[in-house]
């Protein structure tokens, strides 16, 4: 393997020249107010499949959007290409667009100017690592299946983005963020297991650690029984507990409470699941990806969310919040969800104290059913197995639940300290593993 | 000196590949321009105007694929990237211990654009957003409506893909879409019913023949009577299903599990892999006789008849289902020959300049019977008719579904009485696809077309198209899309 380091030709977009792109459409621009937003991306992955690589890429995308405003009326444009004639042609599209749109009545102008948190959202490790340091972990986790005669498939990524937003109101931030990401499936047979990781540092994969985890899920998982489907008490490892609480975080849109079309309408104030649980938002946690900033230009920051229990905080649009008077536009990008009173170490030590349930590993392909009640639907995936007498006896074929986790979080048996989670379908959370007393599962597959 | 041409971007960056030593080369530039006009709850919320230029190398060194792409499209990037590539691969091929095989493909010539009668931009955005004011009007003049939503959107793309083979294409293509929703809100319970034009490969004509503002009456309407409607009992019911509905299901259960790639493994850390193995080719009974699903990418109009793919292979029709008989996959030229086919089918594609095609379900229909409307629904005692898409969900092997719809009317003794809310229905594919004893006529045939088809990592949106007259399908399993307590 001899591929050089990533090149750092041509340099991302930097804060001056930001500044200076932005500073350029700001003063050209007749409208009353305008805003510029950066994303600037250069992304690697590597991808491999039957202990191949199968894809092998590097890629490098920047955007630069435009909103234009004359009163009420605004529009956006957005381009690629950096040069000075095709930003100032993006301008004058986002200008065009937004002289004849009509007015809208939940239009506000750019937020206030205010300092934003500088957070560690770069990491050096993350921006020097190329096509070679990707490879390098792809033929790790390759070389540790084909050990043991096993199949990988799975992905490394890592990249670095250029983030930014500046206003006519003088409303500017700037940040670089890095993101390293590692999943792996194992299949031995029939049986597969999986693991995952991100981070902002590529040295935080864990690479040989996970996928060892992985072979160890896979090996156990052949000779599946069969269990016939209906209400069980479940052991969720920190991936299934993420997928649940994705869908749950994703209901808390404010507009909808207000209307009276989301499942925790009337609920603000209430005791929405075990009073044992709490979700805030850390951005400053060094094992989560915050951001100072969000492309709207709102900070963000520390925030509860549910506390104790008790529903404190919704997703915030800008006019909505306007309406309803809140100050301050809490984000949720960053969250972790802790237990309080006493914790489990791991997920081992809820096994070995669980008589008998089911363990579900991951959760895949979750999709509301039903938004008055929040009741999804979803399948286990990449290891289920039957737990008894505080071990776990055999795999089970994989079974589809219909629930809510508005109903299988009203109750925690036991759980441990928030841990790294991160799948296909979720951002990255620090979550427990839990032991709940009834996930409701409706069907078996055949595997 | 003026700006070099596509051409010449092109031909400089085959130089490199070439000179490096490499079997095979490609490279596509694309121009991509999008608008979305979108609104919500009476008012414009959004208007937006993209435009996505960039280019992607791919590169195969002793058998290793590399891939590299950039936004910054110049004499300087273009040889950077080019070279890169192929540092990639040789990096892939340094590790690898079996080698791609590309299938053989003629070399072609062409130009590929999309027929239009009514180009989008030539239609003003004072038009297109009184359109969208109107319907969502008329959507609020309905009692107990609280909420709407209704968009505009089109794509044009101009690509050129060139290989190291010889291959040269040029590509014209759009496709839009229109759609418009209503949430209502009765006794403390909402649900939301919606309407949209296919996503086609057609100008502004296919918005036009929407007649949304029309449209939204009947979908007001409907939103409340299915707010107000009594859910539905569990049970085993017959079904039959909408072109529009059915388009989703064919997808899901059908569609992907006919993607080579994934049934030998290259998806299996993602969206996953198949229970159509490979050695189920030509024997396995997946559904009744009734049930035959041609793909065809060569349908005019449809999303995936771009002439050619992004292996630059030409567009072709084939039988993925024959009298309920699996018979063949969707391929790229890669995958092909690993099933010791000659040819690809041409379903590689990528979504954008930035991404490295993967196998992609072609535009697949569901072959129309002979039964009208009234035959299907008449020989039903108790059943449902379906509407729409509503959730979905599907396992990794795609054995395992789970649909709900966007409307659904119960069935007596041959007639559609009243609304139902809640239906979802679930089972195993090829015991759903067995049970179907009915398609209709051709008159009926309706397609529809999705453009979110989610796959690849990092994740990639595929395009295609689902055709298909309504079906009946006996004794599938329903049940109620809310738990009690």
């Amino acid at each position: 393997m001899s591929i050089t380091a990533a090149k750092t030709w041509p340099k991302m977009t930097s804060r001056e020249e930001f500044r200076f792109l932005a500073d350029l459409i700001l003063a050209r621009s007749s409208g009353d107010e305008t805003t510029v937003t950066l994303q600037d991306l250069h992304a690697g992955t590597t991808r491999f499949a039957n202990n191949h690589v199968v894809q092998n890429v590097d890629v490098r995308r920047g955007t630069l959007a435009v909103t234009v405003a004359f009163g009420a009326r605004h529009g956006t444009a957005s381009a690629t290409d950096f040069t000075a004639g095709s930003v100032l042609e993006t301008l004058a599209r986002a200008e065009q667009i937004a002289r004849v749109t009509p007015e809208d009545p939940e239009h506000l102008a750019p937020p206030e100017p205010e300092p934003f948190a500088v957070r560690e959202t770069a990491r050096p490790e993350t921006m020097a690592a190329g096509p070679s340091r990707r490879l390098e972990y792809a033929n790790e986790a390759i070389g540790l299946c084909r050990m043991e005669h096993l199949l990988a498939a799975g992905v490394v990524t890592s990249s670095v983005s250029s983030v930014g937003v500046a206003s006519n109101n003088g409303l500017f931030g700037y940040e670089t963020r890095t993101d390293a990401r590692f999943s792996i499936t194992v299949q031995a047979g029939d049986a597969t297991g999986w693991n995952a990781a991100a981070h902002r540092s590529i040295d935080h994969l864990k690479v040989q650690e996970r996928t060892l985890a992985a072979i160890d899920k896979a090996k156990r998982g052949c000779e599946p029984r069969e269990l016939p489907a209906g209400p069980y008490p479940v052991v969720l490892e920190p991936a299934a507990v993420a997928g649940l609480w994705t869908c749950l975080i994703r209901a808390l849109d404010a507009k909808s409470y207000q209307k009276g079309v989301s499942p925790f309408s009337g609920r603000l104030g209430e005791r929405v699941v075990d009073k044992r649980l709490t979700l805030n938002n850390s951005p400053d946690h060094t094992d989560l990806l915050g951001v100072g900033f969000t492309f709207q230009g709102l900070p963000s920051g520390p925030s509860s969310w549910i506390d104790s229990g008790l529903l404190r905080q919704l997703a915030y649009d800008r006019f909505t919040a306007n309406v309803q008077g809140i100050k301050t536009i809490s984000t949720l990008e960053a969250p972790i969800l802790s237990v309080a009173g006493a914790v489990s170490g791991s997920t081992k030590d809820l096994i070995s104290q669980t008589d008998r349930a089911i363990l579900v590993s991951n959760l895949w392909y979750i999709r509301p059913v039903n938004l008055n009640d929040l009741t999804l639907t979803g399948m286990t995936r990449d290891g289920t197995f039957l737990i008894e007498k505080g071990e776990i006896v055999c795999a089970v074929k994989n079974f589809r639940f219909h629930d809510s986790p508005l109903r299988v979080f009203q109750e925690i048996r036991a759980a441990t300290a928030p841990m790294e989670a991160v799948t296909a379908e979720t951002g990255k959370m620090l979550v427990p593993a839990m032991a709940l007393p009834r996930l409701h599962f409706s069907s078996v597959t055949r595997f | 000196m003026g700006t070099p041409s596509w051409e010449e971007f092109s031909a400089l960056a085959l130089v490199r590949i070439r000179a490096a030593g490499a079997e095979y080369g490609d490279i596509r530039i694309q121009h991509s321009m999008t608008e979305q006009v979108r609104g919500e709850d009476r008012r414009i919320a959004s208007v937006r105007d993209a435009e996505d230029t960039g280019f992607g190398v791919r590169v195969l060194y002793h058998g290793a694929w590399g891939f590299a792409a950039s936004s910054i499209l110049s004499l300087e990037e273009v040889p950077r990237i080019a070279d890169l590539a192929v540092e990639i691969a040789k990096g892939s091929a340094s590790i690898a211990t079996e080698k791609v095989r590309l299938a053989e493909e003629p070399v072609h010539c062409d130009r590929v654009v999309t027929p239009v009668r009514i180009d989008p931009r030539t239609v003003s955005l004072e038009e297109k957003t009184s359109l969208l004011l109107e319907a969502m009007e008329v959507l609020h003049g309905q009692t107990g409506i609280v909420r709407s939503a209704a968009e505009v959107w089109w794509r044009r793309d101009l690509k050129r893909f060139e290989s190291t083979e010889g291959t040269a294409l040029e590509f014209d293509l759009l496709a839009a879409q229109g759609a418009i929703s209503a949430t209502a809100l009765s006794d403390g319970r909402f649900a939301t019913r919606s309407f949209n034009t296919p996503h086609l490969r057609q100008g502004y004509e296919l918005i036009e023949g929407a007649r949304l503002p029309h449209e939204s009456l009947r979908v007001a309407s409907e939103a409340v009577e299915k707010a107000k409607a009594p859910a539905v009992d569990a049970g085993f019911y017959d079904l039959v299903l909408d072109p529009e509905h059915l388009s989703l299901t064919m997808h899901e259960s059908c569609g992907h599990p006919s993607e080579l790639d994934r049934a030998l493994g290259y998806e299996a850390n993602y969206a996953g892999t198949s229970f159509l193995t490979t050695d189920t080719l030509g024997t396995f009974r997946f559904g009744s006789p009734h049930v035959t699903l041609v793909a065809d990418n060569t349908e005019p109009g449809t999303l995936a008849s771009t002439g050619y793919d992004d292996d630059g292979v030409a567009c072709q029709m084939w039988d993925i289902v024959r009298d309920g008989i699996f018979v063949g996959y969707c391929t790229n030229r890669e995958v092909a020959s690993k099933i010791g086919e000659a040819r690809s089918r041409g379903c590689n594609r990528a979504d954008s300049w930035g991404s490295v095609p993967i196998v992609r379900i072609a535009n697949m229909g569901l072959q129309s019977g002979t039964a009208t409307f009234d035959q299907l629904l008449g020989d039903v005692k108790r059943g449902i008719y379906v509407e729409g898409h509503g959730s979905y969900s599907i396992d990794q092997r795609r054995y395992n579904f789970q649909f709900g719809g966007d409307a659904f009317w119960l069935i007596e003794n041959g007639r559609r009485t009243h609304m139902l809310r809640d239906v979802i229905y679930h089972g195993i594919t090829p015991e759903f696809w067995n049970s179907c004893d009915g398609v209709a006529d051709g008159t009926l045939r309706q397609r529809y077309g999705f453009i979110t088809c989610g796959k690849g990592q990092p994740g990639q949106s595929g395009w295609m198209t689902h055709a298909a007259s309504p079906a009946r399908f006996r004794k599938v399993q329903v049940i109620r899309g809310e738990r009690e307590s």
